[in-house]
């Protein structure tokens, strides 16, 4: 694989981390949070597949009628990255289960909306006054008012 | 808006940071010191053609103990999220049946994708492929029906056996070796033929309890999300 | 002992957990208890045969770069007996549904297989395999409370979680990149040519910023105050003292092996003092006693990660006692804290209706300042003296730190103490107290805190006896050398393999 190739991937991989990343920091919706994840994931992977990569080497696979000393790429990343897939799989169900649940009982997919009402919660489970100053986000941002009727409030509870 | 432009300055920032210290060494020769000395030993010592699979499965044999326990985790733990009991029915009996195409299709795919998802995971250990890619495609083989048929659906009970046994087989053959070798998950039963479908002692065993797993663990995942999006 | 041994620590609780959904009803109920108790003294035998020497399992008997290693050392084996012992008290018994508690107990034995492996491996994917394996069950267990904050609460945390687990693979892809190698051993061997460099140090931050997340490290705890708020105490209990100690043995283990260098302590050392600093003024400010709790646990961890920056047997021996004692108290306060629940103005008169329980928490909150006779003095007198000890200004500024957050964290907690103790709220307040103090397992909590506090007064009784073996644990753990031809007797054998 020539020079350009290999930089290309490079980018490629890093983009994706980039792009992964800046998405998670950004999006609001929760759906859209877990797609960038699963992209700074593809990306990180990309990257593991990319660090074993060898010059004029074969796939770690002995064919019959093959040489056993053929040069082969590094096995191990390519085990790491079967690791790592099978992870983000697991972590991306268990997200996308708490999305679509938060989402029954609170009727939005709005991560700020969905956190102000979250806080809104605990102070009432707590009975304690919400201590907005604390909660609310660095810039100071005004938590958004809760005008809607709560959605099938608690139904998570019942399940 | 400066938030805005302040993440996507650091998301640049932080991919630059990475392109120069990815570029700091040469690309493409990568120094491979446990690599090579795999590579080198694998075929003898392990005796699978497939040396990715003696890595996944023999040198790091409880990397993937942790990645097939990793799955059961989110498997119960969406369970426990989207909470619908065991063999209950979904109030989904009002969906509509998939189209003609759609269950011939599934009815004609079904027995395929189990021949394919089988074959993939016997072979692991000599081609490309192996539990986890082979478990996936078992996995599409019993959501497809479901898709077609959304009121049939597959016991939950069946698959809990399936995910339970398969995960103990997975630790026994491992406890077998402690008990024959004093070692946790070293290979059993001698390397065999090179290249031979029976070869590379207890790595298809192995990769079988993985691919059962894996395609049980994940068939429950998705039942369980179809349920839900019927249910509601 | 034979070390093969080792491998059953992580075996036998998935084993048990794989299993539990197809044991007969009967005997479902005994089978995590029965097992935890099995890694127990599998941990207590594990410690008295490492205090000599360390223990290593090739596992899969393949030799240590090749295949995976399992290390254990006095650290080691004891915090495998931490983790056996506090799930054992957190375990969960009941209080729910039949099969969501089959979730729970398989998700709590999972959780304690994968802190055991954390504590055990020397492999550094292997450990990040068993961190998110960790990883997955408390985000597993923090929904379990099944109400919708909690669930809100849980997403945030997994988005920040997977964030960080993102930053810790690439940190690993970059050390693997430069060396080829995974093996902490091996790694350590290398690191002065491959490692000790620009490249080195942004793994090393990538890796600390991903189990930061779980050992609650400044700039990405945010997690912790809410996750603390909504899930069961339980579960509050088990992350807050045991799966944050866990990551920070990690880091520290990292730092010790592979970069014992003065930048990574200064970031270390900077990170702790804000955490402390952050986590504890906050603590002050909080208005509900979980969250109070879940700040205070972020600057207790604060002054774990100080410790550990300071080089040497003494960090680590000051390290390991902040982390011990923190195991012991954080858990204990959580299950109190239950007991009441919510606002501190509930609190009035808490001591009259629970004298027992009040009196537990005081006792918790006094060795937490750190008050004489109680081993939270002795922990907090070994970070100081070892951070007097040290010639650079930052790390009196540390000490400085640690000071003056004692006095904030002596003012919140006596504060609450003082309520608990003071007259019954009146008025308007009142429904509000009776409302708050129904309580849902609230014998199963006084046990529990009543164990972590026999715990405690017997550490106390026996401070001076236990300052031996601390110090041999410590010097044990900060020796690197002896980690790397313990694991790697002949280096030669590879070079001639790799050829």
């Amino acid at each position: 694989m020539s020079e350009f190739a290999l930089l290309t991937l490079l980018i490629g991989a890093l983009s994706l981390i980039a792009i992964g990343i800046g998405g998670l920091v950004l999006s609001r919706n929760l759906f859209r949070i877990v797609l960038a994840l699963s992209l700074a994931e593809a990306g990180a992977n990309l990257l593991l597949v990319l660090v074993g990569f060898r010059r004029d080497a074969i796939a770690p696979i002995i064919e019959q009628g093959h040489a056993l000393t053929a040069t082969m790429v590094d096995p191990i990343p390519q085990a790491m990255v079967l690791t790592a897939i099978v992870i983000g799989v697991g972590v991306q169900a268990l997200a996308l289960s708490l999305a679509i649940r938060a989402y029954v009982a609170y009727g939005t997919l709005d991560m700020n909306v969905m956190r102000s009402r979250m806080e809104t919660d605990i102070s009432d489970a707590a009975g304690a006054q919400p201590a907005t100053s604390q909660h609310a986000p660095a810039g100071g941002r005004p938590l958004p008012p809760i005008s809607a009727p709560r959605l099938a409030h608690n139904k998570g509870a019942q399940g | 808006m400066l938030t805005r432009y302040g993440a996507l300055l650091f998301a640049a920032g932080f991919a630059f940071l990475l392109f120069v210290l990815f570029t700091s060494q040469p690309l493409g020769a990568p120094t491979m010191l446990a690599g090579q000395a795999v590579l080198n030993e694998a075929a003898g010592t392990v005796g699978a053609a497939n040396i990715v699979t003696a890595v996944v499965l023999a040198y790091r044999g409880i990397d993937t103990l942790g990645e097939l326990s990793i799955l059961f985790a989110a498997a119960t733990a969406v369970g426990l999220v989207l909470g619908r009991s065991h063999g209950k029915q979904a109030s989904g009996e009002a969906t509509e049946p998939g189209g003609f195409i759609l269950r011939a299709g599934s009815d004609l795919l079904f027995p395929l994708l189990l021949v394919v998802g089988f074959y993939i995971i016997v072979h692991g250990h000599l081609t490309p492929g192996g539990g986890f890619q082979g478990g996936v495609v078992l996995a599409a083989a019993f959501v497809l029906p479901v898709l077609a048929r959304p009121s049939e659906t597959v016991s939950h009970a069946a698959m809990a056996w399936v995910e339970g046994l398969a995960g103990t087989a997975f630790i026994a053959t491992g406890l077998a070796a402690l008990a024959v070798d004093h070692a946790f998950l070293a290979p059993l039963l001698g390397t065999g033929q090179l290249g031979a479908l029976l070869s590379g002692g207890t790595l298809p065993l192995l990769y079988l309890a993985v691919g059962l797993k894996v395609g049980a663990e994940l068939a429950s995942l998705l039942l369980r999300m179809t349920e839900e999006e019927s249910g509601t | 002992m034979n070390p093969s041994f080792i491998a059953l620590v992580v075996a036998l609780p998935l084993l048990a957990a794989f299993l539990l959904p197809l044991v007969p009803k009967v005997l479902r109920r005994l089978v995590g208890p029965l097992v935890l108790l099995v890694v127990a003294a599998l941990g207590m035998a594990l410690w008295q045969a490492s205090l000599s020497e360390p223990l290593v399992l090739a596992v899969g008997g393949f030799r240590p770069p090749l295949g995976i290693v399992f290390y254990v050392d006095s650290v080691a084996a004891l915090f495998v007996l931490a983790v056996a012992l506090v799930t054992l008290l957190l375990w969960p018994w009941g209080g729910d549904a039949s099969e969501n508690l089959d979730r729970k107990q398989s998700l709590t034995l999972v959780l304690a297989a994968a802190c055991a492996g954390l504590t055990v491996s020397g492999d550094l994917f292997n450990v990040y395999v068993f961190y998110e394996l960790a990883a997955v069950t408390s985000y597993g267990l923090a929904a379990g409370s099944r109400t919708a904050a909690a669930q809100v609460a849980t997403f945030r945390y997994v988005i920040l979680g997977s964030l960080g687990s993102l930053l810790a693979l690439i940190g690993i892809t970059l050390i693997y990149f430069r060396s080829g190698t995974l093996n902490l051993a091996h790694l350590a061997d290398l690191a002065p040519q491959t490692l000790h460099d620009p490249l080195g140090l942004a793994a090393f931050f990538l890796i600390l910023l991903g189990l930061g997340v779980k050992a609650e490290l400044f700039l990405v705890n945010t997690w912790a105050p809410e996750v603390y708020a909504t899930a069961e105490a339980r579960v509050s209990a088990l992350l807050a003292g045991l799966v944050s100690k866990l990551a920070l043995l990690v880091v520290a283990r990292l730092l010790v092996l592979v970069f014992p260098l003065p930048e990574a302590r200064e970031a270390l050392l900077v990170l702790g003092m804000l955490g402390m600093i952050s986590g504890e003024f906050a603590a002050y400010r909080a208005r509900d006693i979980k969250r109070m709790l879940a700040w205070s646990s972020i600057g207790q961890l604060g002054a774990a990660f100080i410790a550990f920056a300071i080089p040497g047997p003494a960090g680590v021996a000051a390290g390991l006692a902040i982390a011990l004692h923190h195991l012991v108290v954080k858990p204990a306060l959580f299950l109190l804290a239950e007991r009441w629940g919510g606002s501190l103005a509930r609190l009035a008169g808490a001591a009259r209706r629970s004298p027992l329980g009040a009196a537990l928490f005081a006792l918790f909150a006094l060795s937490l300042i750190g008050v004489p006779p109680l081993p939270g003095f002795w922990a907090k007198y070994l970070l100081l003296s070892g951070l007097a000890a040290q010639p650079d200004n930052l790390y009196l500024l540390a000490g400085l730190v640690v000071l003056v957050t004692t006095v904030v964290e002596a003012v919140y907690l006596f504060r609450v103490v003082g309520v608990m103790y003071g007259r019954e709220a009146k008025g308007e307040d009142a429904g509000l107290t009776n409302t708050g103090s129904a309580n849902t397992q609230p014998a199963s909590a006084l046990a529990g805190s009543g164990v972590f506090a026999a715990l405690l007064l017997a550490a106390a009784l026996a401070a001076p006896l236990l300052a031996a073996p601390l110090g041999r644990m410590a010097t044990q753990m900060s020796d690197g050398a002896a980690y790397v031809a313990r694991v790697l007797p002949s280096t030669a054998t590879l070079s001639g393999a790799a050829q």
